[in-house]
């Protein structure tokens, strides 16, 4: 390798300078450099860096390896969806897409703006082309009914990235799920969602990994007028799992739901962390997180809303993270944050973390339910509200996901 | 012929090591299948204490005496154990579940109930067709049972509502811990015919209650006085009228 190429990350870990030998081998592209530099400017993300002290990818990835576990199987259904599958090397797609639905791959990098914010998302953009894989895959929506977009990040490898651009036109509508299933050793998929006035978006993210694999899903939304994004996170973490999601209300009226749930167990790690903007006056954000912790796992939650002065009035936003501990040894991290410059807005917040209730767990069990079925019990009706605006398709599985975790 | 619940010279705390208060001090009491004794007592006598120690509620540590169901210790056993044995608690402050409907919440705990002694889970039809008639009896609207447990009941129905999982439930040993609490005169009346209907040679129920208006409903077979972690006195029904006459000091100071 090259003293140019390891110069671009300070005392580099293994697995940084593999990533930097990914990079070398990609062909030139002034974008993708662009990118992984601003990847390259702090590499890994770690604990020193404010957003991410908690969930700490340098620490946790020293090398780039196939994990010992095989993907998880995907609970959600393909049938009727349109179903697109990643994995390290590969990509597929079907055959034929209906009216209304056109797909770009290509083979080089599209301008990513803001990448410095989001280092992961970077990295995804800068290696995604690897293989048979596009460096970016871009849709169009036009239709009002497409069918359910389906992706499925699964396989064995060291590393898998993806960067996909969606563009919602004005009026149509998008229902996507979207599966990360695990068998990588690094996972980084940056997602791109540009809204259009009236344009519609339902996201469901099922995340399910082992404990020694790393993943960061990177997304980031604009949202234009009377747009419309609800989002459902089921996430089980893995050594280290980022779910990041940022969006920005930039034309007046648009609203947005952002509803996350984590189970994290023993060796699991699973951070929900998002960013809303409210760039425009009268939108509206409801975000819930609800988590769960056993012994030896860990949650994170950073939430922020930001209301500028002149842009943000009559915004009305309302942010609650509630999450159970439920044995001694769980961690959560919450981290809520509500910056607000405009005068004449709407925003609350709640923060809760706490065991299951002593007297709600006594009348179960008076009542003959053994004491596992109980917590199960009292855990996964904690859990399904935040997972209630999924899209019918899918939310069933998602409960039911949560249900059998929850009683094994 | 051998009691249903024998009680005998129990005594518990509450409270951590150092703090720990007793509550029961050598409490003993009989109470035959087919026989319902009502507990009456001020307050702070240790009436709602017994009911927790009887059931298993954490928090209460027995440091002496003990207690069998139908000759079997029940103090080690985990409170779903017990409730498998056939003990039932109706709560003095019925619990809130979020997000768990009436329906599934007592299915469940059924189907948990009959899993632990060996028997077959009910059918769903059955257990509609049962939670209809039980429901029907208590004046209980069905749109209720669809509704998460005791979120937005008012007091009566709370009470109503413990009665409903008492009678699909069909416990063997009743403990009714300040029932009529809460409850205006209707909504006692539907409460105490839910609990006669349940009245069986091969049942038991311990009544606990701070006044005798309850008793004037539910009959009971012989009332005890609870005072200080130990019943000083028992009597026939007509020992909670002289209560509600003389109050627990003149009784009391009797019994001292």
């Amino acid at each position: 390798m090259s003293t140019a190429l390891r110069d671009f990350i300070k005392n580099p870990t293994a697995a940084e300078l593999e990533l930097v030998a990914r990079y070398g081998m990609q062909p030139e592209d002034a974008r993708r450099e662009r990118a992984f530099l601003a990847f390259a400017e702090t590499g890994l993300p770690h604990r020193r860096m404010e957003a991410w002290k908690w969930t700490d990818f340098k620490a946790a990835l020293k090398v780039l390896e196939t994990p010992a576990a095989v993907s998880a199987k995907d609970p959600l259904p393909h049938d009727g969806a349109l179903v697109f599958r990643f994995t390290p090397k590969g990509f597929e797609a079907p055959a034929k897409l209906p009216d209304g639905i056109r797909m770009v791959a290509q083979p080089s990098v599209q301008a990513f703006p803001g990448a410095e914010d989001v280092p992961m998302g970077a990295l995804a953009a800068a290696l995604a082309g690897s293989g048979k894989r596009p460096a970016t895959l871009t849709f169009e929506i036009t239709s009002g009914d497409a069918p359910r977009l389906h992706f499925v990040f699964e396989g064995a490898g060291e590393a898998s990235f993806a960067r996909i651009i969606f563009l919602v036109r004005s009026g149509a509508s998008l229902t996507l799920t979207e599966s990360y299933l695990g068998g990588s050793g690094l996972t980084s998929a940056v997602l791109e969602f540009d809204m259009e006035k009236d344009a519609k978006l339902n996201r469901t993210i099922f995340q399910r990994g082992a404990s020694d694999e790393a993943l960061a899903v990177t997304a980031i939304a604009h949202l234009g007028a009377e747009a419309e994004m609800t989002q459902t996170t089921l996430a089980f973490g893995a050594k280290v799992a980022r779910m990041e999601t940022r969006v920005v209300h930039q034309a007046s009226g648009s609203k947005l739901n952002l509803n996350a749930a984590y189970l994290s167990g023993m060796g699991f790690h699973a951070d929900i962390t998002t960013n809303v903007r409210h760039g425009a006056p009268s939108c509206v954000t409801r975000q819930l997180t609800k988590g769960a912790v056993l012994d030896g796992g860990t949650g994170v939650f950073q939430g922020k809303f930001f209301v500028p002065r002149k842009t943000g009035q009559h915004t009305d936003a309302d942010m609650q993270h509630q999450a159970l501990l439920l044995e001694d040894g769980a961690q959560v991290f919450a981290k809520p944050e509500l910056e607000i410059y405009a005068d004449d807005v709407e925003c609350a917040h709640g923060n809760t973390c706490g065991a299951l209730d002593d007297a709600q767990m006594f009348y179960l069990r008076q009542r003959g339910i053994p004491e596992t079925q109980a917590r199960a019990m009292l855990t996964e009706a904690f859990i399904a509200e935040a997972l209630g605006m999924a899209d019918e398709a899918v939310r069933d599985v998602l409960l039911a996901e949560a249900q059998t975790w929850l009683s094994s | 012929m051998r009691p249903m619940l024998k009680i005998t010279d129990l005594s518990a705390t509450v409270g951590e090591d150092s703090e720990a208060k007793t509550i029961l001090n050598g409490l003993s009491l009989d109470v035959p299948a087919g026989e319902v004794h009502a507990i009456m007592g001020p307050n702070g006598a240790g009436k709602s204490t017994l009911s927790y120690v009887l059931t298993g509620r954490s928090g209460y540590e027995v440091t002496g005496g003990g207690a069998t169901l139908n000759g079997e210790d029940i103090l080690g056993m985990d409170p779903e154990d017990r409730a498998a044995k056939g003990m039932f608690l109706s709560f003095q402050y019925p619990v809130e579940i979020p997000g768990v409907p009436v329906m599934t919440f007592v299915r469940t705990a059924m189907n948990a109930q009959r899993k632990a002694r060996g028997e077959a889970e009910i059918s769903a039809p059955d257990f509609i067709k049962k939670s209809r008639e039980v429901a029907g009896m208590l004046n209980l609207d069905a749109e209720m049972l669809k509704r998460p447990v005791n979120v937005g009941f008012s007091g009566g129905e709370k009470k109503r509502l413990e009665i409903y999982q008492m009678m699909m439930l069909e416990p063997k040993f009743l403990i009714l811990d300040e029932t009529d609490s809460g409850l205006d005169i209707d909504a006692l009346k539907t409460v105490a015919d839910g609990v006669n209907a349940m009245r069986d040679p091969s049942r038991g129920m311990l009544v606990i209650t701070h006044y005798q208006r309850l008793l004037d409903y539910i009959k009971p077979d012989k009332v005890h006085v609870l005072a200080k972690g130990r019943i000083i006195k028992t009597g026939e029904a007509d020992l909670a009228l002289r209560l509600e006459k003389e109050g627990y000091d003149g009784v009391l100071g009797e019994a001292a």
